[in-house]
This record gives C-alpha cells, sequence and structure tokens, in this order.
C-alpha cells in the first residue's frame, strides 16, 4: 500500500474524531445551556438517560456492524484497503461511543482518589478474567499469512469481539482515571503533558489503522516511543498522595499494588508472541491493540510510581494528618466565634476539639472573671475528668502551676505531674502523667486557662504547644466576643429600662397647669440624660391658695430620678395638710433625711401663691433663690433655708424661714433650677444669674409663656453645641392682677 | 474641663489639709472620695479642705463631704474649709452648708478652729 493512501486515511480518521467530538461537545454545551432553567429536574434526568441509551445503542450496532464484516470477510474477501478502512473506522467510531458513555457515567458518579484506584484496579481484574476464560474455552484460533490473520472458525471472531470490546473499554477506563489523578493539582506543565501524551498514544495508535496485524511501522515504532516516553514524565504527577489521609494512604497503597500487578499480567499476556487469545485483537483492530497495549503499560508504570511514593509517604502520613486535623480545627473553631456566643458552647467545643487534637487524655477549660465585669467564672467545661480533681488545681498556692500561669502569662509544660515540685501538691492522679497549661490571653489579661493532661509522663512535645498556644488565641478571641455580645445584650436592656423610666419620670411632671384668671404659669423641665432629677408640681391646696414645687435632686440619672418620686409623693401628701411653707419644709426634711442616700440631698422651693390677693410666700430648701422683678424692682430672694436631706432636726428647723411679697399686676417671678445658671459655654462660663436677670428684665412686659421661651431660648445659644448643661427646670409666673384687686 | 486634683499635706499642727484644684462634679468626686477614705484609713480626723483652686463644686462633690463628715466628727474630728472663692461659697452657702461646716477666710484661721477645740 502506498504512503499517500495511509496519509489519506490517517487525515481521514483525525477529521472524523474531530467531527465526533465537536459533535459531541455541542451537544453537551446545548444540554447544559440550552436548557433553560426553570424546566424541571426531570426532564434534565431523561434528557441524560436518553442520550446514555443512544451511546450505548450506536456502540453495539457498530460493535455488531464490525462482527457482521468479520464473519463475511472469513469466506469472501473483501478488497484490502477499502474495507480496512470502512473496518477500523467503525471500531473507532463504537469506542468514542463507548469513551463518551464512560465520560457520562464516571461524571454522575463522583468518587474519591482512592475509590477511583480501586475501580481501575477492579477493572483490570475483571479484564484478566475475561481474558483467561476466553483462552479456556475451545476456539481454534488465528492461521498467520503474510503477517495477516485469519480466524479459523466463527467461534474465534465472536471471541475476538468480546474480549476487544473488553479491552478497549478497559483501556479507555484506565486513561480516563488516571487522567484524574495526573490532573489532580492541576499545573500549567501537568495539563500540557498529559495532553501530549494522549496525542501520542492516539497517533501511535492510529498509525497502524493501515497495516496489517502483525506488521511493525516505523510511525507507530516512533510514536509509541514518544507515548511511553511521555508515560514516564505524567508517572511522577502523584500530588494527590500527599493529600490522603492516613488511613486512605493505605488503602491507596494496597489498590496501587493490585493495579500495579494487574496491569504487568495485561501487558505480559497480550505482549506474548504466540498464544492465540491475544490475536483476538490484533486481528480485531491494530489501532486498538496498540492503543491498550499503551495504555496497560502507562498503568502499570503509574501505579508502580504510586504505589512506590505511596510508600514513601506513609511515615510522615501521621504528622501530614495531625495537621490536617490542626488546620480544620482551626478553621472549625474560627467559624464558631461568629456563631457561638453562649460561653458554655464555646467552652464545651473548645475542649472537644483540643481532646482531639493533640490527644489528651483529659482537657478543662476554667473562665478567669474579669474584675467588676460580673461574668460567670470558674470552670467552664470538661472532658474526662471530674470537678472534684479540677478543684485541686484551683488553688491560690503560690507555687501551684495556675499562680504560675496567671503571673507569667505563659504556656506551662510539666512533663512528669509525678516527679515534678510545682504539682507535687496535687493528690496521684493515675491518669495525669504530664501536663500542659495554657493562658488565654486579651489584652495581655489571662481570660481564662486551658489544662490538657496525658497519662503518660513527656506526653507533649513542642508541636502540641504551638498548636495550643494557637488555639488558645482563637479561644480567647471567642470568649471575649461572647462576652461583648453579652454585654451589648445587658446595655440592650439597661436602655430599654432607661427608656421606661424615662417615660415614667415624664408622668411625674404635671401634664398641663391649672388655669387661673389673676396670674399665668408655664414651666418646662428638660433632662440633661434620660431621666434627670428636676421636678415641679403644682397642687390647689383650697379654694384661695396654689401651692407650687420645684426642686432639684443631687445627682443625675435614675437614682436621681428616684428621689424625685419620692418628693412627688411628699408634695402631694403634705402641701395640703401643712399649708405654710416653712412647716412643709421641715415635714419633707424629715421624711427625706431617713430614706435617703447619706451623700444625696434634696434642693427645694415650696410656695404657696393667694388666688385673689396675690400673696406669695417662699421657703427655701437650699434651692436656687427665685428671681422677682416688678416694675420698680428686682431682686434674687434667698430666704435662709438647708438643703433636704443634709441634716435632721433642729438645725434644719432653726434655719428654715419664710419669705412674703404681694404681687402686684405685672410681677414676674422665675424659679429655675442651677442647670439654668450653671449652664456652661464652650469656653467654661457660666450662665450665671446676671445673664438671667438680663433675659427676664428684657421681655418682662410679655406673657409667661414668653418670657419662659426668652429664657430657654438664651440659655441654648449660650452652651451651643459643645458646652454642658445640667438638667434644667424653669417655672415662671405672672401676676395679672384682680377685677377685685383693681376695684379696691 | 473636668480636671480635678487632690493634694494632701500635713501641717505642722498635726492637721491634714486637702487642697482642691480644678472642677469637682460627678466624675471626679471619687478622686475626693480616696482621698478621704485615705485620711480615714490613717485615722486622721482632723482635717482643713483648702478651696483656693477649687473652681466649681457639683452637687455630687458636696455629697462628698455629707459622706464623710458623720465618721469624722464620730471620732473626735472635723472637716473644716477655708479660702473658697465667692462663686463655689455660693454654692455651700445656697445649700445651707456653713450651717453645718466651718467655711472660713483662710487655713490659718481653720486650723486655729481646731486648736481652739
Amino acid at each position: 500500500m502506498k504512503i499517500s493512501t495511509c496519509r489519506v486515511v490517517l487525515c481521514g480518521h483525525l477529521v472524523c474524531f474531530c467531527i465526533v467530538y465537536s459533535l459531541f461537545s455541542f451537544t453537551n454545551r446545548n444540554f447544559h445551556i440550552g436548557i433553560p432553567k426553570n424546566k424541571t429536574y426531570q426532564t434534565e434526568q431523561f434528557l441524560m438517560r436518553l442520550r446514555k441509551l443512544l451511546l450505548l445503542t450506536g456502540a453495539f450496532i457498530l460493535t455488531l456492524a464490525v462482527f457482521i464484516i468479520n464473519t463475511i470477510s472469513k469466506n469472501v474477501d473483501l478488497g484490502d484497503t477499502l474495507m480496512q478502512y470502512v473496518r477500523s473506522s467503525l471500531v473507532i467510531l463504537s469506542f468514542l461511543f463507548i469513551f463518551f458513555y464512560i465520560q457520562i457515567i464516571k461524571r454522575e458518579r463522583s468518587r474519591s482518589v482512592v475509590q477511583n484506584i480501586g475501580a481501575v484496579a477492579t477493572f483490570a481484574g475483571i479484564f484478566l478474567a475475561v481474558f483467561l476464560i476466553i483462552s479456556l474455552l475451545p476456539h481454534k484460533g488465528f492461521e498467520i499469512r503474510q503477517l495477516k490473520l485469519f480466524p479459523l472458525d466463527y467461534l474465534t471472531i465472536f471471541f475476538s469481539s468480546i474480549l476487544s470490546l473488553f479491552a478497549g473499554t478497559f483501556a479507555i477506563v484506565t486513561v480516563l482515571f488516571i487522567k484524574d489523578l495526573v490532573l489532580y493539582k492541576r499545573k500549567k506543565t501537568s495539563a500540557r503533558n498529559f495532553w501530549i501524551l494522549i496525542g501520542c498514544l492516539a497517533i501511535a495508535s492510529l498509525s497502524t489503522i493501515m497495516s496489517r496485524p502483525l506488521e511493525e511501522t516505523v510511525w507507530s515504532g516512533i510514536f509509541s516511543g514518544l507515548a511511553i516516553l511521555m508515560i514516564i514524565v505524567n508517572s511522577f504527577r502523584l500530588s494527590w498522595i500527599a493529600y490522603l489521609p492516613r488511613k486512605e494512604k493505605i488503602y491507596a497503597l494496597l489498590y496501587s499494588l493490585l493495579a500495579f500487578f494487574g496491569f504487568l499480567a495485561i501487558l505480559v499476556i497480550i505482549s506474548i508472541q504466540d498464544a492465540q487469545t491475544q490475536k483476538g485483537i490484533q486481528y480485531y483492530s491494530s489501532p486498538l491493540f496498540t492503543f491498550v497495549q499503551l495504555s496497560s503499560m502507562f498503568g502499570a508504570v503509574y501505579f508502580g510510581m504510586s504505589f512506590v511514593s505511596t510508600l514513601f509517604h506513609l511515615p510522615t502520613a501521621e504528622a501530614f494528618d495531625r495537621k490536617q486535623t490542626e488546620i480544620s480545627s482551626l478553621h472549625n473553631l474560627s467559624r464558631l466565634i461568629n456563631q457561638v456566643f453562649d460561653l458554655k458552647d464555646l467552652a464545651d467545643t473548645a475542649t472537644k476539639m483540643v481532646t482531639e487534637v493533640v490527644q489528651a487524655s483529659s482537657v478543662w477549660l476554667e473562665i478567669i472573671p474579669t474584675a467588676g465585669a460580673g461574668h460567670k467564672s470558674g470552670l467552664m467545661s470538661s472532658r474526662n475528668i471530674s470537678e472534684d480533681v479540677i478543684q485541686h488545681f484551683i488553688t491560690t498556692e503560690e507555687t501551684s502551676p495556675r499562680t504560675i500561669v496567671l503571673q507569667t502569662k505563659k504556656v506551662l509544660m510539666i512533663d512528669d505531674v509525678e516527679e515534678d515540685k510545682r504539682t507535687k501538691h496535687l493528690p496521684k492522679m493515675k491518669f495525669a502523667g504530664s501536663l500542659l497549661i495554657i493562658p488565654l490571653l486579651s489584652h495581655n489579661n489571662v481570660i481564662g486557662i486551658l489544662y490538657a493532661t496525658k497519662e503518660i509522663s513527656f506526653g507533649f512535645d513542642q508541636d502540641d504547644v504551638d498548636i495550643l498556644t494557637g488555639f488558645a488565641d482563637q479561644v480567647a478571641i471567642a470568649i471575649e466576643n461572647a462576652r461583648l455580645i453579652e454585654r451589648s445584650l445587658e446595655k440592650e436592656r439597661l436602655q430599654r429600662e432607661l427608656l421606661l423610666a424615662q417615660e415614667m419620670q415624664k408622668r411625674l411632671l404635671p401634664q398641663t397647669l391649672p388655669k387661673f384668671s389673676t396670674f399665668e404659669m408655664q414651666a418646662v423641665s428638660s433632662p440633661a440624660l434620660e431621666v434627670g432629677g428636676d421636678y415641679y408640681d403644682v397642687v390647689q391646696i383650697d379654694k384661695d391658695r396654689v401651692a407650687m414645687v420645684i426642686g432639684d435632686v443631687s445627682g443625675k440619672g435614675v437614682g436621681a430620678a428616684f428621689y424625685m418620686a419620692e418628693v412627688k409623693g411628699i408634695f402631694q401628701s403634705l402641701a395640703k395638710i401643712y399649708c405654710s411653707p416653712k412647716d412643709f419644709l421641715i415635714k419633707a426634711n424629715e421624711s427625706l433625711v431617713s430614706s435617703i442616700d447619706k451623700r444625696s440631698f434634696i434642693s427645694l422651693i415650696y410656695s404657696t401663691i393667694h388666688i385673689t390677693t396675690g400673696e406669695l410666700v417662699i421657703s427655701r430648701g437650699g434651692h436656687c433663690p427665685v428671681l422677682y422683678v416688678s416694675s420698680d424692682h428686682r431682686e434674687f430672694i434667698k430666704p435662709i433655708g438647708m438643703g433636704l436631706g443634709i441634716t435632721a432636726g433642729k438645725i434644719f428647723e432653726e434655719n428654715v424661714e419664710e419669705k412674703k411679697i404681694m404681687m402686684k399686676k405685672g410681677d414676674v417671678c422665675v424659679f429655675y433650677t442651677d442647670g439654668v445658671t450653671e449652664s456652661r459655654s464652650s469656653s467654661g462660663d457660666e450662665f450665671g444669674y446676671e445673664r438671667l436677670q438680663e433675659v427676664v428684665l428684657a421681655h418682662k412686659d410679655r406673657s409667661a409663656e414668653e418670657i419662659k421661651e426668652a429664657i430657654i431660648q438664651n440659655v441654648w445659644n449660650y452652651t451651643d453645641a459643645e458646652g454642658y448643661h445640667d438638667d434644667l427646670t424653669i417655672f415662671v409666673i405672672k401676676w395679672l392682677g384682680t377685677t377685685s384687686m383693681e376695684q379696691l | 474641663m473636668s480636671d480635678f486634683k487632690v493634694n494632701i499635706r500635713e501641717r505642722s499642727d498635726s492637721i491634714h489639709v486637702l487642697e482642691l484644684k480644678g472642677y469637682l462634679d460627678a466624675h471626679t468626686t471619687p478622686i475626693l472620695e480616696d482621698s478621704f477614705q485615705k485620711l480615714l484609713n490613717e485615722k486622721k480626723y482632723r482635717i482643713v479642705v483648702n478651696c483656693k483652686e477649687l473652681n466649681y463644686i457639683s452637687s455630687a462633690g458636696l455629697g462628698v463631704f455629707m459622706a464623710f463628715i458623720e465618721d469624722v466628727r464620730a471620732n473626735a474630728g472635723d472637716i473644716k474649709m477655708s479660702d473658697m472663692s465667692p462663686k463655689v461659697f455660693n454654692i455651700f452657702d445656697l445649700l445651707g452648708f456653713p450651717m453645718l461646716y466651718d467655711i472660713v477666710k483662710t487655713e490659718e484661721e481653720a486650723a486655729g478652729k481646731f486648736s481652739k477645740n
């Protein structure tokens, strides 16, 4: 046969292969992209099944066709070139179908690396078995004429087909599975080298397409050589071994050995020159025979290499496993930090992980409470150890390991618990030969201590220390996190309560002030914090008189608010009984002094206003003086008087007086708390009495409401954004006069 | 703004002087409390508080004196105050502190009141 024809045929094959492959890829892509996502899963499943069915049927029909051609050609000479070309094409196409079929199956059932090796070894075994069975079955075999094979009976042709089918499938499986192993860790060169190998395999196989079965051609020799070279190159791609856990490595070792011997056996038996059975494959298709031969060689070399390599990896497997556990534990732990906010859960997980990572016989975690924070403290979690034993460790003795760790803030390793003087105080413990104590540090404070023990002495090594130190850091962060969340929840709760207190306090102040025809009353109160200590109230004590009170509880916040509530109670109950302001203050002081904290006090002004006469009686209990402005006169009225709750009995009674003023039409009386006069500007100066007086003077002819607004506006303007103000209350009375008074 | 300092000084007549400086408000009262507590722990009950450089005192600051005066007086001692600026005195005065405490012009005068007793 001419070389040119050979080339044409070869090219024809390549083109054929390309067309089928691209068709396959195309339908494949259609399959994935073409189907809209809303199509049901069942449709997808159905299409996949249909494809598999089509591929299998195709392969079957083609194999059947080849079988028929073979049967016919036993008796009838169908010509040399054309028939051989057609036959070879059919064979290659049938195996292409099988190839795609296996690829789909493989994609559907993804297995682990070791399972894959096991599968390959099993396939090798199956193929060997088939091979042996067929060689044992009676058939006449082949006659060799001019390097060509002529089957002697139909059974031989049938067996040849069956064997070839198994051989081809097996070779495809081998290449596909090894591909996964070689490309386990993909690099640019690894993928390239593998595809070069596949290319060499394909060309070496296809180059024999036009030659007689037993003929050796130069091209096939060259490409087979190249393929073998690439097989060796690719056989060094064994990175998957390193990532296997120790147990799986042992399996991998076993399977590799099995696969290696399987492939070696296959390689030997199909290469025996005078055996009849292997000629069945050669007869069926020369390219197939070359392909099977080369892929068996690939399998043998690759699994031989993987066996040796796995063997060398075994000693380090344990260390590798440990690192892996360590990494995954640390990973789990850091994930945990974001999920577990309960300290107890956290501690349990941490001790469990420590037990796993360093194979400790017992582990426990103690939380050290931070001062004043009110955290849960003490033992949080323990494994394989009773609390009684742990209590021996939680001691404040100066030489105890716990104290040492608390002081040094460093890891403490005790190699021999029984002999070491630092642990001599402990009762004999069978379970603890060696002890490792690790402080959990947060901002250089020990927030917890992690203990781990092993039964044997010298049980911990530097590696354990390193791992657990890293571990402890993570746990410390987790604990700190959990505490922060606890704290912020607490804060939120307090905030809610404070809002409630604010709401309650607002209700303590009068919602509306009573209205009278003879005078105007206006009041405003603004706490500096959510709740304040300022108070004012008005009550009509009899048909002629109205009592008003303004007060300021020392301090601010919730405490002050409580006292304010108490003052309201006192005012509401005593005002109608003790109409004289002086008597009222004495009685109020009596009740307050016994109930109030000794460093707190309340400043108060109590005054009564006669609705018709305009007589104003003022008693002052340590409160800011009252600003009184009339048309021709202005003064700060400051009757003698002490703050309530400062001192009991006599001293208070002796130092309280009443002042009486007859209000005239247009007179303005301003009560206020020190929040007004002590408001400070950003430069630190106080608003003071002078400014207050000026503002009131400037507005004295306006209504009580306008005067009140003017004062508060001026204070706001004065303090501006950076300034400071206390609780602030203003109460303005403006006497309008009565008709009866005018008549008089 | 809320700078506050206390300096404890012992006079030759074994009277202890607390020199206050700055703003005494709710934030800074613990400093004064600690100083008083220290003197009381050492059983020093003759105390003069020199307010020469005290710029401001809030109700919480006044509360500190009230908290300790009982203890001090129960031990035959006293807290006397001196050198107040008019503004600070006004705050003490409004609440009637002069009725309970000796508030005098100078430290010498305050110390003198002890020796008379």
